[in-house]
């Protein structure tokens, strides 16, 4: 397991009266004063003679020290914070925590949500022109279809689209162009291990169109789950079926170990609120004031 | 994914979101507020009405969930700056300042204000009062445990402050005598 260790001191140095459940605490912080004889700083210790074993767990926050917050609460709050934004650039996120293992596999996959959160995506789909693959991408609402001028666009910079998907029997030519260079660092090389080198280019550029990408990074994936007009039920649904593909995800890792350990959701202009998995705390607006527009 | 502390630190702070100038309780009447000024904030006289958006309208928007508060900025320095107040029951006396004459004015409901502010060179509190008086809101005060936690959190912000001059003196001087020490032996000319 993780060392909590760590966290104690400074968690304890502003001791969390949580706001979530205002506990009218007076600390003993107050009684302190205020000029100290000796400056608190970090100093830099003299490394230990014997080298402490490298973790090979991310470290954990104890989330019982933790302000949460019920899902209604925490739109309450993020809807105060981004009062006077545009409501279409604006967006809520969630951010879900694992435990795991530093080296482990990792949890990569797409997902259509209930409600979607953008649908104006452009999708590039490398196959050969004048193919039915190609004329079928065209039909599901791809915006780039080809082969060789496809890469010459690449290679020229000019990247206007959020995914890529390759043909089958365009994988070769492909891997010949070396993009790898330009879409790699994007993420937008296809490959068959993310499930974007496929034979059926219309069923997935389908799929897509209203789908949204997911990948973990640090033991965390991040997801844009919702506009910010959304209802609290919308947004129930939608994170309620982010965590359902999630865990089958997990499940699909063959006996990794892998939690999940926290959700936080957040939006562009608000900080994170960590969820505790209620709809509804007991001093919260009804969900029906939350549902208007912003 | 950000560090618990720091994060449980913020939402500590958001203490400021329940409390403060702006914990307002608008009445039923009131449908909609919408404020318009210029987009930036150097060298013009939309300062106060920025601030406003930025650390009161946060505040109504949280006592006030179901009020829709839309905020307009213009690009234009010379442009208007006001505070229109909707409401479903006309008050007889109106404003005498017309409405704002640029199109971007709310056209959701699509009758007129019944107040319009204008907030041009006002500072953030005097367009807050000129509202609490408008419309008759309530003005909720802060509990006192909450006040005394904000208090609080001052403190430790001021402590924190002092804390980091300390250290900063501290640092210096090492840092002066290493250099000091790196001159006396030579390693660097004095002329540098």
């Amino acid at each position: 397991m993780a060392h909590p260790r760590s966290f104690l001191a400074p968690l304890s140095r502003i001791t969390a009266p949580s706001i979530a459940s205002a506990r009218p605490t007076l600390t003993q912080l107050a009684a302190l004063p205020l000029h100290q004889t000796s400056i608190r700083c970090k100093t830099t210790k003299a490394p230990d003679a014997k080298k402490r074993k490298a973790r090979k767990h991310y470290l954990q926050s104890d989330l019982k020290k933790a302000d949460q917050f019920s899902l209604i609460d925490a739109m309450h709050y993020i809807r105060a914070f981004e009062v006077g934004r545009t409501p279409t650039s604006s967006k809520y996120e969630v951010h879900v925590r694992f435990r795991t293992l530093k080296n482990g596999p990792s949890v990569r996959n797409r997902l259509r949500l209930p409600h979607p959160v953008k649908t104006d995506l452009r999708i590039c789909v490398i196959a050969p022109p004048g193919s039915k693959a190609a004329a079928d991408a065209r039909a599901a609402g791809a915006s780039l279809v080809g082969e060789d001028e496809v890469f010459a666009q690449i290679k020229e910079g000019n990247i206007d689209f959020d995914r890529c998907i390759c043909h089958m029997d365009s994988l070769q030519k492909m891997n010949k162009a070396a993009l790898g260079r330009i879409l790699g660092p994007k993420g937008l090389m296809p490959s068959t291990k993310t499930g974007t080198v496929v034979t059926n280019v219309g069923a997935t550029v389908k799929s897509m169109v209203g789908a949204s990408e997911y990948r973990e990074r640090d033991a965390v994936v991040r997801l844009a789950v919702g506009q910010l007009g959304f209802t609290p039920e919308e947004m129930q649904t939608n994170i309620k079926a982010f965590m359902e593909t999630l865990k089958k995800d997990i499940a699909r890792l063959n006996g990794t170990p892998k939690e999940i350990h926290e959700v936080v959701l957040s939006s562009t202009n608000s900080p994170g609120f960590t969820l505790n998995g209620d709809f509804k705390g007991p001093d919260s607006v009804s969900a029906r004031a939350l549902s208007g527009p912003l | 994914m950000v560090n618990m502390l720091k994060r449980m630190r913020k939402l500590r702070e958001l203490l400021w979101i329940r409390n403060g100038p702006g914990a307002i309780q608008l009445p039923k009447e009131v449908t909609k507020i919408s404020v318009e000024f210029h987009k930036k904030l150097i060298g013009s006289q939309h300062r106060g009405a920025r601030h406003f958006w930025h650390d009161i309208l946060p505040r109504i928007k949280y006592r006030n969930p179901t009020l829709p508060i839309s905020v307009i900025r213009h690009a234009d320095p010379a442009g208007p700056a006001y505070l229109n107040i909707y409401t479903s029951t006309p008050t007889p006396q109106t404003s005498t300042t017309p409405p704002p004459s640029t199109t971007t004015a709310p056209e959701a409901l699509n009758d007129t204000p019944t107040h319009t502010i204008e907030i041009k060179d006002l500072h953030e509190s005097e367009i807050l009062e000129a509202l609490v008086e408008k419309t008759g809101a309530v003005v909720l005060r802060t509990p006192p445990e909450e006040a005394a936690e904000m208090a609080e959190i001052e403190e430790f912000k001021e402590r924190a402050e002092v804390d980091r001059v300390e250290v900063r003196e501290k640092l210096m001087k090492v840092r002066r005598e290493e250099e000091l020490l790196k001159l006396a032996r030579g390693e660097i000319s004095a002329q540098e």
